[in-house]
């Protein structure tokens, strides 16, 4: 052995505080995970071309529900799903096809006002009820009383109360709807709240506003994502439900709910009156809620390697 | 040094922090009274649940002081503050958590990490003096310009509690509270953590309030040690003296249990079980008295004449 063989290595102390991972992007990860899902992209394309076609179609179909121009044309009643009329005819000549795509921009359209609106009031109480104290024991009581309330019932009063009508639906469904979104965030806000990086915070001087937006809602979004997943299909068949029971929408608005109810005696001589709308109603609701959930998932970032 | 020549930065008097219990309390920090002095290194020790951690949060007023005050640079600092010296303590107090896993904001970047501090006192020019001062902040603790960008979750504990640091200085803080600053972190890397506190101490004149459970730790980096027990202070004294003459009964078992690096004398060591009977409190109540110059112990009048015995 000899010492001239050998010589001193000193180490590159900035060396060894190198990150050699490509910069983290918090959405861009969200997006590679969830692309990752084969079915939820699929889902989306579903998801995506209902939509767009649903609000298009019924604007070059001039179909409207308040009127039956082919009422007195008996050749045009009941015409099985042929290349003229792709979902056949129903018993007043009208096209299956139009009606279907204008009642399911209808239930999407309500959908997303109604999420919308309990999503915000949902989120903003959630946050403050779980943050204060004080709050929280005024609103556990508000909640246990409202909870209480089977809520179809809660809705089918309100419909009787204030009668028929889109409007009305909204604020039925938005009187007491955000409660539970409200409670399910207090309770995620509670486990969050007095973790150490909010005491850390607390002793930089952060404002609660900063606290709510930087601290807690971010951590959020996961959560969010799942709610409102849920949200959007209980308000399709919430509105179903009160279009079934004649005291939803109005008869001048196309919906699906008041087809299934009208389409029901015709279920054995004609099914596809009954199935189709059927189908695109259920694929509606089955691909946003893949398609939230998968998002939901994605948007956690213990999932993103 | 005699110690009524130095400067007081913290005084705690008289102080007791208790919790709800029920419809009871539970009382943490039992009527507990010390000084802290400009540019020391003053430690906590005591087991888990002696209240040493509570005694450095009501400083940093995460805990509500229940009874007495605590003073920082002759201002009342416990209880309601108005908001201008709310802003003075958050920029003169700052704290380093335990766990540098949960202490950082896992979804913001180390650039708003950082700068949390100066966002909410609007304490820069612009964004590019902002920028300036938070790559100053990372560079000061051994970390580069780059990991701004970065999330906390992208770094080891070491490079974690190195942030949390850096977030505490960017504030250029009189005072720190270091809440076990490195009981979370590798063995192999809590020296370069004190190492730094101990560079900035050097550097900025800052004060410590250094809590931690690890004796063979707290010899290393403090001027004076208080020891707690069950929320009382039993002995505080400068480190050296406390280790020569420790006098009070729970102390001495705290020091037998320090784990000695030669396997032989870690083998014949005798331990020390601290018995609380030993105390006869019953006619004779126990006071916080300065029993030599510097040297603070809990003891009655018959203790305080054992104690001095044992002194050499």
């Amino acid at each position: 052995m000899e010492d001239n063989k050998f010589e001193f290595v000193t180490i590159d102390a900035e060396a060894s505080e190198h990150i050699s991972a490509p910069v983290y992007s918090y959405w861009k990860s969200v997006l590679r995970t969830f692309l990752k899902s084969k079915f939820a992209v699929f889902m989306l394309i579903v998801a995506i071309f209902i939509t767009v076609f649903s609000l298009i179609q019924p604007m070059f179909s001039g179909y409207s529900a308040a009127d039956a121009p082919y009422i007195n044309d008996f050749s045009r009643r009941f015409i099985a799903p042929c290349a003229e009329h792709p979902f056949g005819t129903d018993h007043i000549g009208n096209s299956l096809f139009d009606a279907v795509w204008a009642a399911c921009g209808t239930s999407l359209k309500l959908s997303t006002v109604v999420t919308a609106i309990n999503m915000v009031i949902g989120i903003a109480v959630g946050a403050i009820w779980g943050y204060s104290k004080k709050v929280d024991i005024v609103m556990m009581e508000v909640y246990n009383i409202f909870a209480n309330i089977p809520y179809t019932l809660f809705l089918i009063i309100m419909m009787y109360v204030l009668g028929q009508g889109t409007k009305q639906m909204i604020f039925a469904m938005t009187c007491t709807g955000w409660l539970g979104i409200a409670y399910f965030i207090r309770v995620q806000v509670m486990i969050i709240r007095d973790r150490e990086y909010n005491l850390a915070s607390k002793c930089l001087g952060t404002p609660t506003s900063r606290m709510v937006t930087k601290n807690i809602l971010p951590y959020m979004v996961s959560v969010i994502m799942t709610l409102v997943s849920r949200e959007i299909p209980a308000v399709i068949g919430n509105e179903i439900t009160l279009s079934y029971l004649s005291i939803g929408l109005p008869a001048t608005v196309a919906s699906i709910g008041k087809m299934v109810y009208t389409y029901t005696p015709y279920m054995n001589g004609y099914p596809y009156l009954f199935w189709i709308p059927v189908t695109v109603l259920g694929l509606v609701s089955v691909s946003l809620y893949v398609v939230g959930q998968t998002l939901a998932d994605a948007s956690d970032p213990r999932t993103h390697r | 040094m005699l110690n009524n020549e130095r400067e007081v930065i913290c005084s705690l008097r008289n102080v007791e922090i208790s919790f709800p219990k029920g419809r009871d309390k539970f009382v943490a920090v039992d009527h507990v009274s010390f000084d802290i002095y400009k540019g020391e290194t003053f430690s906590l020790v005591g087991e888990s649940g002696s209240g040493k951690t509570t005694i450095g949060r009501a400083i940093i007023r995460i805990n509500n002081v229940s009874d007495g005050e605590i003073i920082f640079k002759g201002k009342k600092i416990s209880g309601k503050l108005d908001p201008e010296t709310d802003r003075w303590v958050v920029k003169n107090i700052q704290m380093i958590f335990q766990d540098p896993a949960a202490s950082l904001n896992e979804r913001a970047n180390i650039d708003y990490i950082v700068t949390e501090g100066l966002h909410n006192f609007h304490l820069y020019k612009d964004d590019a003096d902002r920028r300036a001062k938070a790559e100053k902040a990372l560079k000061d603790v051994g970390l580069l310009p780059e990991h701004l960008s970065r999330y906390p979750h992208e770094f080891s504990g070491g490079q974690r509690q190195r942030i949390g640091i850096a977030r505490a200085m960017i504030m250029e803080p009189d005072f720190i509270i270091a809440d076990e600053p490195i009981s979370a972190l590798d063995v192999s890397i809590r020296a370069q953590v004190l190492n730094l506190m101990k560079k900035f101490q050097k550097e900025r004149g800052l004060t410590y309030l250094f809590i931690a459970h690890d004796l063979s730790v707290v010899r290393f980096i403090s001027d004076r040690i208080a020891v707690i027990h069950l929320g009382k202070i039993v002995e505080l004294a400068e480190t050296e003296e406390l280790f020569r003459n420790c006098l009070h009964p729970y102390t001495k078992s705290l020091l037998s249990a320090i784990p000695m690096p030669d396997p032989e004398i870690e083998k014949n060591k005798q331990l020390i079980t601290y018995d609380p009977s030993v105390h006869d409190y019953s006619v004779d109540k126990p006071e916080f008295v300065e029993i030599i110059p510097g040297h603070w112990v809990l003891a009655n009048k018959a203790e305080q004449e054992k104690y001095l015995a044992q002194i050499h």
